[in-house]
């Protein structure tokens, strides 16, 4: 499961999506507001990341599309959208960001449908599935926001390395090494004992 | 920091990211959907544009007839006199002045230096609008009434400065007058420049396609247009042809 993020609508996807960029760029609102929709998710969840605020969050993904549809006739045909948009809304969010006072630490949602694994696991080892979660949040809230960033857009989004360069507008090539640097930090957050 | 350790932390991680709570993402596709059926979006402060009023101004330059275009070439700017040639109702659904943004970002998105006035009393634009296309970008400097510079009582807005390159490939901008308007040439810092003053006038560009598309949809003051550097700039609003200049040799 990729939380939601759309990993597994990817089947499919491009012809569908193809033709919605085709059709909004020649002026059709409704083949827009399908792109909207289908990336709206990741779209604000990247600015959520970026600005650490949901209001924040939200302004700055509708400022994004906003900002994409009037540079659809720029986009690349046969270009990947959703990076192309998340340059874009993560550009938004980043002009947002000083204006969102704090940043609110990522949290765990209280109720869960299923814990990771097969066999049902005992009431105490999702208590220690639960523990090992928080401090492993915990820490990732203790980082610097750029590491923060990196981590969560890789493993909370699932991001891969060319739309993590858009969203982080970066190049490519340094993506490895900003997520090698922020797991190290991590792992030293989490002490020995975190991993063993 | 074992390859294993790393794997370790990776499938932690992952597992974690399932459990995030993220905020509930809101009803962005309606909320995008509105904001662009609201074509001059901004542009009035604060008192939504009647459409009624937009759409009486193209009739009116409609109503123009079939005149033959005089045109006045002047880098990718192109003044026609006349009727619009091509659909009009596109206009009404353009992108508007693009997105607002700030004047540190909008130096960073276009392919030209932008410039600003520095005329006292003036201070920093109100708004700052980004569009693009055109290619390059275009970015609207919009000031609220300032000394000398009253605002218009349709839209409040005292002045409108607009900047976009000039060498925009197959897009051309053209300002459609109606044949109420005088066009008076000026000079702007050495460079030839036009007034267009006394009349409605639109201006909107041809995309690579031929579409009409709408970049303003201002039913602007008079305004002074010159091309230097390679860009394109507009002074709309200023209450003279004099005061437009000042406001045009004071960019920098």
């Amino acid at each position: 499961m990729a939380g939601g993020v759309g990993v597994a609508e990817v089947e499919g996807r491009p012809l569908l999506e193809r033709e919605w960029i085709e059709s909004a760029r020649r002026g059709d609102a409704s083949a827009f507001e399908e792109l909207v929709r289908q990336y709206q998710e990741i779209a604000f969840r990247t600015a959520y990341l970026v600005v650490g605020d949901a209001d924040e969050a939200r302004d700055a993904a509708q400022d994004g599309f906003l900002r994409a549809h009037a540079a659809l006739g720029r986009f690349r045909e046969g270009a990947e959208f959703r990076p192309w948009l998340l340059r874009i809304v993560a550009n938004a969010a980043r002009n947002r960001r000083r204006s969102a006072a704090r940043r609110a630490d990522l949290a765990v949602r209280a109720f869960r449908d299923t814990a990771s694994g097969d066999a049902a696991p005992s009431p105490e080892a999702l208590l220690l599935a639960e523990e090992r979660r928080d401090e492993l949040l915990a820490a990732i809230n203790r980082l610097r926001p750029e590491d923060r960033l990196v981590i969560a857009l890789r493993w909370f989004l699932e991001l891969n390395e060319e739309e993590m360069a858009a969203a982080l507008d970066c190049p490519r090539g340094t993506v490895k090494s900003r997520l090698s640097r922020a797991s190290a930090r991590l792992r030293e957050a989490i002490g020995e004992s975190g991993d063993d | 920091m074992t390859d294993e350790r790393q794997l370790r932390l990776e499938e932690r991680l992952l597992d974690l990211g399932t459990a995030i709570a993220f905020p509930a993402t809101p009803p962005l596709s309606a909320l995008v959907a509105d904001r662009l059926r609201q074509p001059p979006r901004r542009l009035w402060f604060g008192r939504p544009v009647g459409r009624a009023l937009l759409l009486a101004l193209v009739a009116t330059v409609l109503l123009v007839g079939l005149a033959a275009a005089v045109g006045i070439a002047l880098g990718g700017l192109r003044v026609v006199f006349g009727p619009a040639p091509s659909p009009l109702p596109s206009m009404v659904a353009g992108p508007g002045l693009g997105e607002p943004t700030t004047l540190a970002e909008a130096r960073d998105s276009v392919t030209f230096s932008l410039r600003v006035p520095r005329l006292p009393g003036l201070g920093d634009p109100d708004l700052v609008y980004l569009a693009e296309p055109p290619a390059g970008g275009a970015v609207t400097l919009l000031y609220r009434e300032r000394d000398g510079f009253p605002a218009d009582p349709a839209t409040n807005v005292g002045l409108i400065v607009t900047q976009f390159r000039a060498d925009i490939g197959p897009e051309v901008f053209e300002k459609l007058v109606n044949s109420g308007v005088r066009v008076t040439p000026a000079r702007v810092g050495g460079e030839d420049a036009w007034w267009i003053a006394g009349g409605e006038h639109f201006f909107f560009y041809r995309d690579a396609r031929g579409n009409v598309v709408d970049t303003t949809l201002r039913f602007a003051g008079d305004t002074l247009i010159w091309e230097e550097g390679g860009v394109t700039h507009r002074v709309e609003g200023a209450p003279s042809l004099a005061a437009a200049i000042r406001v045009a040799e004071s960019l920098e």
